[in-house]
């Protein structure tokens, strides 16, 4: 059961443009399927062209061309926003990228069940607005929350800066339509909150990276929106002592965070140089950022002192309290300008999600600060402190040549992977295997838990068209 | 060197919507923050007065939910605050306002200098700065990009203008108005914060700065709201998508003779 490779033939072409319409379908012109060939990944050796792209418009349709793919063996890739960072939406053995862009209806915000339906292509942020209008709002929060799409989310069981309080995506997914690999239509869940009537297919499939199902319509949980929010910018002297900080604020001030992220020396001093920045950022070895939510005015105030007194107490600097939407805007810029601050320094760069237990999060540090002096590069790291998932960034040094970049990074990402597995962590947190890690995943799984996850796909996926050549390789 | 800043609590403006029916503001769920023009006056007044030694007073007018813009101030830095608040004061225009202001600066006591905001993100006159001048009788340098030297007689200023910069001195105490140019503003810390909170902050009504009745709120503004109106948008486009060569000419020289009209070309 290899990975299928037959090509798209002018016949089958017209018959996908049969099932979605002649004006929904893109072939031949490189130009038009190129914004297809990739994510948010920029190095190109990671990007592949589909020989076509089709856009259907409803399970029915999706049903239909997997049937067709499975009848001519044709590879189909499902792909949402484009803003995944694993490589998941790309076509690596070509075919067929379904783009789920026309499914973007949100077909209920359901007050009285606290949840929506929603179809794939709706843009995370434009749910969470819609819900924002009855007071409700979406938990589960990625970073591009702007771009990506919720099915996208659910594929990858996406995380992101709030998921020490309120958890990943999966979480908040009640309901799947599906369509098999097969092209039958399934569904699991609905509108329950409890439900062990089966398999927990909903667990499976969430974070599937698109390789056991074609999402069509998502029943989303959501949750009363709280009013008000607290953001601390606390500036440490070095990234021991912030980190230190972080089981103290859950467990000393008892209070769960609604964020905590966290930046390294070289992450903050290059986001704040590139907004230009004027806090007096050179003194501070690491930063924190912790927001809080709630109801209460008063009673934030007495949680934000709290958590702002431990942060003095733990050794900080300084901590900025910013309680309206201006200051907030400006200390979060930082942390989300991290990634864009170093495309300036250097385009070549690997953005990685470990996760480790968080009481390890010290313990990674000297391995970071050795990798980056033996290989003579930059490592920021950044990322989501409460929980664990650290955006360590390899990032080429300007001086060096691609080809020296091209060798060391797979031994750079090997030892960063075992040293986030000696600590009892794994390679990727949120943002998944897809083709960019799949190499790595025994430094995750042992040789028994991947056996088992191919059978699962197997089973599934017989002729294994859809997403093949994702999270691991079918011999 | 003692500073007085006055500052204003305006609603969150990128959140602002228009009712589009009566062209007024819904201020409904709307954030109030302090006019992010008014940040710059407090960090240049914070950084003269940490340089030179000194107090520094937000001074601010308006409802009493506008007594968080005052202990922001505080808690940016600021030594003191006092929020001027009374039924009567509501409806001020630029006129009104700087003269109650002007009031209560008169009454606080010696100072040596007044730094305003540029204008206010709300009203957009920038005329209560000026105005606070006039009625003190004291010199006014507005747009100040920078202030190169203070105190302790004079203070001497970069002022933008239309060409580029002129240099000024100003003898003490004036008025200043400050631009973004002028300093960049700190956020409030957690200490300044809690000092914010501990701090009392007087309010002050038309008594206690000895104003005359007929002088303030809308009985005191000349200024008379006639009507508003959102300006419609006039412009529009006008897109051809050409299916061959033929249309595509036709397209082109569509654009060109509408170029020509417009005397364009």
């Amino acid at each position: 059961m290899s990975a299928p490779c037959q090509r798209l033939t002018p016949a089958l072409l017209d018959e996908l443009r049969q099932i979605v319409g002649p004006r929904f379908v893109i072939a031949g012109d490189p130009e038009q399927l190129q914004p297809y060939s990739h994510d948010e990944v920029a190095e190109e050796e990671y990007h592949a062209l589909p020989e076509a792209v089709v856009r259907p418009q409803s399970a029915d349709e999706i049903a239909r061309i997997l049937k067709l793919a499975n009848r001519e063996r044709i590879p189909v890739t499902p792909r949402g926003g484009g803003s995944g960072l694993s490589g998941g939406a790309v076509p690596v053995c070509g075919g067929i990228v379904l783009s789920l862009d026309r499914m973007n209806r949100i077909l209920e915000i359901d007050v009285e069940n606290l949840c929506a339906v929603v179809e794939p292509g709706v843009i995370t942020n434009d749910l969470d607005a819609a819900a924002r209008e009855r007071g409700l709002f979406f938990a589960g929060y990625p970073m591009s929350l702007q771009s990506c799409f919720i099915g996208g989310n659910v594929a990858e069981n996406a995380g992101g800066g709030k998921a020490v309080k309120y958890g990943v995506t999966g979480r908040y997914i009640l309901g799947l339509q599906v369509v098999t690999p097969e092209g039958e239509i399934a569904e699991f869940g609905g509108k329950l909150v409890k439900n062990v009537t089966g398999y927990d297919m909903i667990g499976l499939l969430v974070g599937s990276e698109g390789t056991l199902g074609v999402f069509t319509k998502i029943v989303v949980k959501l949750l009363p929106r709280p009013t008000r929010v607290v953001d601390l910018l606390a500036l440490f002297p070095d990234p021991e002592t912030a980190i230190r900080a972080v089981p103290a604020i859950m467990t000393g001030a008892r209070i769960i965070p609604t964020a905590i992220e966290f930046m390294d020396r070289l992450s903050a001093h290059t986001a704040c140089r590139y907004l230009n920045e004027q806090l007096p950022y050179e003194q501070a070895g690491a930063m924190l950022l912790i927001e809080l939510d709630g109801n209460d005015a008063a009673q934030l105030e007495v949680q934000y002192q709290a958590v702002g007194e431990l942060c003095m107490e733990k050794g900080a600097i300084e901590v900025y309290v910013a309680d309206n939407a201006t200051t907030q805007e400006r200390i979060w810029s930082v942390r989300r300008n991290i990634a864009e601050a170093f495309m300036v320094v250097s385009p070549h760069q690997s953005l990685e999600d470990i996760t480790v237990p968080v009481a390890a999060i010290p313990a990674i540090m000297p391995v970071l600060e050795d990798l980056s002096r033996r290989y003579d590069i930059s490592i920021p790291c950044y990322g989501h402190a409460g929980d664990g998932n650290l955006h360590v960034t390899p990032v080429k040094n300007p001086a060096h040549t691609l080809e020296q970049w091209h060798a060391m990074l797979p031994r750079i990402l090997a030892e960063l992977y075992r040293a986030a597995h000696d600590l009892g962590g794994v390679i990727s947190g949120e943002h998944g295997i897809g083709h960019k890690r799949k190499a790595y995943l025994h430094y995750s799984l042992d040789p028994a838990s991947v056996d088992l996850m191919k059978r699962v796909k197997r089973a599934l996926d017989p002729n294994n068209i859809l997403n093949p050549g994702k999270i691991f390789d079918l011999p | 060197m003692d500073i007085i800043v006055p500052i204003k609590q305006v609603p969150e403006t990128s959140k602002v919507r228009m009712d589009p029916n009566t062209g007024v503001m819904i201020r409904e769920g709307v954030e109030s923050i302090i006019n992010p023009l008014d940040l710059y006056a407090i960090e240049a007044a914070l950084q003269l007065a940490e340089g030179c030694g000194g107090r520094t007073t937000a001074l601010s007018m308006g409802p009493a939910k506008a007594e968080a813009a005052v202990r922001e101030a505080i808690a940016m830095g600021c030594t003191e605050g006092v929020l001027l608040s009374h039924r009567s004061f509501a409806g001020s225009d630029t006129w009104a306002t700087s003269f109650a202001l002007s009031l209560a600066i008169r009454k606080r006591g010696a100072f040596d200098l007044i730094l305003c905001g540029e204008r206010a993100t709300d009203g957009d006159t920038g005329q209560v700065g000026p105005g606070i001048a006039a009625w003190l009788g004291l010199p006014v340098v507005t747009y100040v990009s920078r202030i190169l030297e203070c105190g302790p007689r004079a203070v001497v200023v970069r002022r933008m203008i239309e060409e580029g910069y002129e240099t000024l001195e100003a003898e003490l105490p004036c008025v200043l108005t400050v631009v973004k140019e002028a300093a960049y503003p700190r956020l409030p810390t957690l200490r300044g914060k809690q000092r914010a909170r501990a701090a009392t902050v007087p309010v002050w009504g038309p008594e206690d700065i000895g104003a005359p009745a007929e002088s303030l709120g809308l009985k005191g503004s000349p200024t008379r709201v006639v009507k508003v109106e959102s300006p419609s948008l006039a412009r529009h486009g006008d897109v051809r998508t050409p299916k061959d060569p033929a249309e595509l000419e036709r397209a082109v020289d569509g654009i060109v003779d509408y170029l020509e009209r417009l005397g364009l070309t």
